[in-house]
């Protein structure tokens, strides 16, 4: 998409009214807040993954320049906060509620992942408190560890809890075992594939951090923080502190970067709070990145084996999954639904599968905790789906896109009940996949493999057709308000958490379509601290149609509200009136909007102040994306040659906004096929991969090129249509990217791989097929 | 960071006396490797002293067969300075594929080379090139400077000022670098001299060294073929979780044959 | 220490510890807190400002060695005038999403247009290769350098009024 240019003088023109702050460097995240009187913290860390506290001696860090208190697990228990929240339990295959082992906010008597937390230090200056941390002395009794989720299953490994033998958290199924076995035993043919998607550190660009203050005279919190929504911060926050959620103020004015990772708290945030209250000072505390590395949770780690039943006519019978999912050492918030219910929810992928089973197994390992990291395991069941379809064709010798084509979801089945439940409202799939593979000029793909042949390149061409479940949401609304507040303005309130995705654009835009008044008289405020609106914060990619149609409802709210004052202004019946073009109009009169609101100014609530609501459940956004790869055997390097993306997102509010979402999503998932893996020392657990020196981000050139078209079949299921977009990206580039290099590596003789797809460890693969 | 005193070198004697008063005491120069291992707290020098701005340590010249680059001089400046091109223009290149355009604006040559880092680029050149690394007290021949990883022939108190690259007649670098650090995974520098032929190759190993095996197949014929049958032996060169040995082992062939080819303009 | 340094073309004098960074000089100050700290590696770029016209990763040097130097920050790029063609073209090509990595990767960009006028994409991709971002996957912060380098060669206009077209 080229910039947007002024017509009339030929001038670029901003994209997004977040802009102007942020490329003049007045964006404000929360590292940039100072407070006077604030102190520093920083926080003691286990350097060991498995060990028994013997003890924690602070005498000395307590004695050093500049420390004003050091905080152990003891001043936690005082205080009376709880752990970390971990979410609601799941049932598990014995019919009883998974038993949680939440992350505490320091760590009492043992330690079972490097980078737990252990004491905060808090001294007039981050210097100062990071010197005297390392007065802190430690005494750890170490225990064995496990790495790795087989080295945790393994007979005799180390536990980790009490209680939860051989390391396991939860046995999870859902589905139909027995019409699954019966499907297998019937069938022509089937496939299986054992497919692990590998560890990720998220590593949004913001390093985490928070700035807490207390206001005695009020017992009011304040905490700045990063975060996905304060409404479900604020509630988290007084789940583990105790204190009323009305007494705690959440601030994020601008967050750099969350994918899933900044949705709840941490041990961090209810630390920084007690040393305020405890204090009597603002405390902040900001993680460096090796430390981040260590303590934000880590994403993905699951593997699942993928199995597929076809009838002789290619018909698939069933589908059933083997899920394993590494937890981390603890259980935390939205944890235990990335291996089952997201897995589940959209099993059945975008094909007619009659029988449907998965069986999931969560194990505890002595790593950092794993939560969601951008698609929460909607893109690992759909990387696993299409893979499998892949590799069913090839197995038997059967035409990818035919057999794909054969299987769809038909348009006139919708709305249509997956075999284990879930009801998709619509979609066009063979249509999505035709116009992809028409953009992508799939059927030139074998001359072109030719010419790369020729040139000693391997060549492949892969595609993957997702589908995923966006956000059901947990709050019973999305409630939002306008309010004129007199400054000629119309002022727009909600309680998304953006973090990049562009809110105080897109909303403004959908209120400046809905009313006809420039975008630019609009302001969107996410998150205002003191809000009392109800609503979901952002997370699975519903801020757009959950907020925005709540948005839309208020516009016809606001014109429904201002046509009594409008009539009784231009003297006319209100019957009579049109509203158009920012303007009621009654003949050749007309009373624009903004007139009217400027006319009634006085009374506090204004009288068109308005509020918007409207439920919004789980959307399935859906796309066919198609990678196509050149490898170079003599390196392993792979050039990612094109990549086309058709997707599926309902309606478009803003379509340089959406196209940026499909791109950061594709080289989030190109990144883990490439090189992203955060890998552990199988002996001492440690952390191998401690920084960007080890740990391979995407940089610029990863994807060079990204082609992205729609094929827009609304929903019904909110006011605009929409579908989500957010993490669309990573569903699609998994499947793309790595089915592309399955093509291309299949031919060299390599039997099927894992990602990432190394340079090292592509080179190795072909040297061992030759 | 631990704290640390800061002193700007006031000329070369002064800086050398302050390091032998302090055997805790380090020179900065760019600092690109220094301060982010400061920031780990894995070094702690008592006292920094900056020798950035000695004219002493900078210039760029001639000096009959050889180019003598001042140690303070950045790899910025070294990859666009017309003197270099001009005469050595595989070690502009060198200095141009170090890192990022912000570190090159930074680092020295100097620095780099009295660090020795394993997957560090100079190294490859300055062994290549057969340089004289000149001290504040004596000049150090290549092959006797590069001792192990981190570990070189210079005394604590010991300073470059400037290296003095021989000038093959033709030479290049071909580099493959680590994804994520952008440190040399391999990088290998070929100098063709006109009695003989010099190969060294950093990245692979725990010190940079010269691939005997090629500068001997080489110095026979000069050419892509004569290198592609050949094998660097893996024992001994690095192998973590980015690469196995093995795999270093290949591309130091196949970057010896790039540059090969870079140089004689045939295919690689 | 005593440090004597131009900041956005103010003539400055801090006082600060030996290992003070130039990055927490400027953030925490001189209150400039557009310049960002994003990792401790030296290799996210967030931290990117001019010294002496060159682009340098304030992280990863002393305030110490900043003594005489001239500093430009993200701020001071445009300075309260229109906007830089760089900082123009960055938001008209949606080449920032969080915003976070964008201070570095605009004077990244500027110092990389200086150099090279007419960038092509791989050297774009070479002089922006020590700056990360997460959210835009880096194709509009291409588009973006590349609309700057034709705005300015062609003499940019000022910056847009944001009527739609």
């Amino acid at each position: 998409m080229s910039a947007v240019v002024d017509s009339r003088t030929g001038a670029l023109v901003p994209s997004r009214q977040e802009d102007l702050r942020l490329v003049t460097g007045h964006g404000k995240y929360t590292a940039d807040w100072n407070l006077p009187g604030q102190l520093h913290a920083f926080i003691v860390r286990s350097d060991r993954a498995h060990a028994r506290l013997v003890k924690v001696d602070t005498e000395q860090a307590s004695a050093a320049a500049g420390v004003v208190a050091v905080l152990t697990a003891w001043d936690v228990a005082e205080a009376g906060f709880h752990e970390i929240p971990s979410g609601p339990p799941l049932v598990g295959t014995d019919g009883k509620p998974q038993v949680k082992h939440p992350l505490p906010v320091l760590a009492t008597d043992r330690v079972r992942f490097v980078g737990q937390p252990i004491a905060m230090v808090i001294a007039d200056s981050a210097l100062a408190a990071q010197d005297a941390a390392e007065l802190v002395a430690i005494d750890y009794d170490e225990l064995p560890a496990v790495a790795s989720l087989d080295a945790a299953l393994a007979p005799g490994a180390p536990q980790l809890h009490e209680g939860r033998q051989g390391n396991v958290s939860l046995v999870f199924e859902a589905g139909d075992n027995a019409a699954v076995q019966a499907a297998f035993a019937k069938a022509a043919r089937t496939t299986t594939l054992r497919m692990h998607s590998q560890r990720l550190i998220g590593a949004p660009m913001e390093l985490r951090a928070c700035l807490a203050t207390y206001d005695t005279a009020r017992e009011h919190f304040t905490i700045y923080t990063p975060t996905q929504g304060i409404i479900g911060m604020r509630s988290s926050l007084s789940a583990v502190t105790g204190f009323d959620a009305s007494r705690i103020e959440v601030v994020a004015q601008d967050v750099g970067g969350s994918f899933g990772l900044r949705g709840g708290p941490y041990p961090e945030h209810a630390l920084v709070m007690l040393a305020a209250r405890k204090l009597g000072r603002p405390v902040k505390w900001v993680g460096s990145r090796s430390e981040v590395f260590l303590s934000d949770w880590h994403g993905r780690a699951l593997t699942i084996e993928a199995s597929v039943a076809l009838s002789d006519d290619n018909t698939i019978l069933a589908f059933r999954f083997e899920d394993q999912a590494d937890l981390g050492a603890y259980n935390c918030y939205f944890q235990s639904m990335i291996g089952t219910k997201n897995i589940t929810v959209t099993m059945s992928g975008v094909y007619k599968v009659p029988a449907l089973y998965a069986r999931s197994t969560l194990v505890f390992t002595n790593t950092v905790p794993v939560s969601a990291y951008r698609g929460a395991g909607r893109p690992d069941i759909a990387y696993a789906i299409e893979r499998l379809m892949d590799q069913a064709a090839a197995e038997h010798g059967l035409d990818p896109v035919a057999l794909r084509r054969r299987n769809f979801i038909p348009p006139s089945a919708f709305p249509y009940t997956t075999a284990n439940g879930t009801v998709y409202d619509c979609g066009e799939f063979a249509a999505v996949m035709d116009k992809a593979l028409k953009q992508a000029d799939y059927a030139g793909f074998p001359a072109r493999r030719a010419a790369s042949e020729a040139r000693g390149r391997l060549r492949g061409i892969g595609f993957g057709c997702y589908l995923e479940a966006s956000g059901a949401g947990t709050a019973p609304k999305d409630m939002v308000t306008a309010r004129f507040a007199g400054d000629g303005l119309l002022h727009l309130y909600g309680v998304t958490g953006p973090s990049g995705q562009g809110h105080e654009t897109s909303f403004a835009k959908i209120v400046s379509d809905g009313l006809g008044i420039s975008p630019q008289l609009i302001r969107y405020h996410a998150s205002e601290p003191t809000t009392e609106l109800v609503g979901n914060g952002t997370g699975g990619s519903r801020s757009l149609y959950g907020a925005g149609s709540a948005f839309k409802v208020m516009v016809g709210n606001l014109i429904a509200r201002a046509r009594p004052h409008a009539a009784r202004a231009l003297a006319h019946p209100e019957g009579t009136l049109e509203y158009r073009n920012g303007a009621f109009h009654a003949g050749a009169h007309h009373i624009s909007l903004f007139d009217l609101a400027a006319s009634l100014r006085g009374p506090t609530p204004h009288p068109l102040d308005t509020e918007g609501e409207s439920s919004s459940g789980t959307t399935f956004p859906n796309g066919c994306h198609v990678a196509e790869v050149e490898i170079d055997p003599t390196t392993g390097i792979t050039e990612v040659i094109a990549y086309n993306a058709v997707d599926d997102l309902g309606f478009v509010v803003s379509p340089q906004l959406v196209q940026g979402q499909v791109h950061g999503g594709v080289l989030q998932g190109a990144g883990q096929v490439f090189g992203e893996h955060a890998i552990y020392d199988p002996d001492t657990a440690q952390l191998l991969t401690g920084s960007f020196m080890d740990y391979v981000m995407p940089r610029v050139g990863m994807v060079p090129n990204i082609r992205t078209d729609y094929h827009l079949v609304p929903t019904k299921l909110n006011a605009l249509g929409a579908k989500g977009v957010g993490e669309s990206g990573c569903s699609g580039s998994l499947p793309a990217l790595v089915n592309a290099m399955s093509d291309a590596l299949r031919r060299a003789g390599v039997p099927p791989m894992d990602m990432p797809f190394t340079p090292a460890i592509v080179w190795k693969a072909l040297r061992e097929r030759r | 960071m631990y704290p640390f005193t800061y002193e700007r070198a006031a000329g070369l004697a002064q800086a050398v006396a302050s390091l032998k008063a302090d055997p805790q005491a380090k020179v900065l120069a760019g600092g690109m490797t220094l301060l982010p291992s400061m920031k780990h707290r894995l070094a702690a020098p008592s006292s920094l002293i900056d020798i950035a701005r000695l004219p002493e340590l900078h210039g760029i010249r001639l000096d009959g067969q050889g180019l003598v680059v001042g140690a303070a001089s950045r790899h910025g400046e070294i990859a666009t300075d017309a003197t270099v091109l001009a005469s050595l223009p595989a070690l502009a290149a060198v200095a141009g594929m170090i890192g990022d355009p912000q570190v090159r604006a930074r680092g020295t040559l100097g620095g780099a080379v009295a660090n020795n880092d394993p997957a560090a680029d100079y190294p490859a050149a300055v062994l290549a090139c057969r340089a004289d690394i000149a001290t504040d007290r004596r000049g150090i021949a290549a092959d006797d400077f590069f001792q192990g990883m981190f570990t070189t022939a210079l005394e604590p108190d010991e300073i470059i000022t400037a290296i003095r690259f021989d000038r093959p007649r033709q030479a290049a670098y071909a580099k493959f670098a680590h994804a994520a650090s952008g440190y040399a995974m391999t990088g290998v520098f070929v100098a063709r001299f006109d009695d003989t032929v010099r190969v060294a190759v950093t990245g692979a190993g725990p010190c940079v060294f010269r691939w005997a095996a090629a500068e001997a197949a080489l110095a026979k014929d000069f050419s892509c073929a004569a290198v592609r049958d050949l094998t660097l032996p893996a024992d001994g060169l690095n192998a973590d979780q980015h690469a196995p040995a093995e795999y270093r082992a290949h591309l130091a062939q196949l970057m010896t044959v790039r540059a090969v080819a870079q140089i004689t303009g045939q295919a690689a | 220490m005593k440090i004597d340094l131009v900041v956005n073309g103010e003539h400055r004098t801090v006082h600060c510890e030996q290992r003070t960074l130039l990055a927490d000089l400027l953030r925490e100050q001189l209150g400039l807190t557009g310049t960002h700290i994003g990792c401790d590696t030296s290799q996210c770029g967030c931290c990117t400002v001019h010294v002496d016209g060159q682009a340098v990763k304030s992280c990863t040097m002393l305030a110490a060695q900043a003594d005489g130097c001239d500093i430009v920050t993200i701020e001071g790029l445009a300075k309260g005038g229109p906007l830089h063609p760089v900082q123009q073209a960055f938001s008209a090509c949606h080449g920032l999403q969080c915003g976070f990595c964008t201070p570095g990767m605009i004077m990244a960009s500027v110092d990389l247009l200086k150099r090279h006028p007419s960038p092509s994409a791989d050297q774009i991709r070479e002089g922006l290769a020590g700056n990360l971002c997460r959210c835009t996957g880096y194709v509009n912060i291409v588009a973006a350098v590349q609309t700057a380098a034709a705005q300015i060669a062609g003499g940019s206009p000022a910056a847009g009024s944001g009527d739609r077209p």
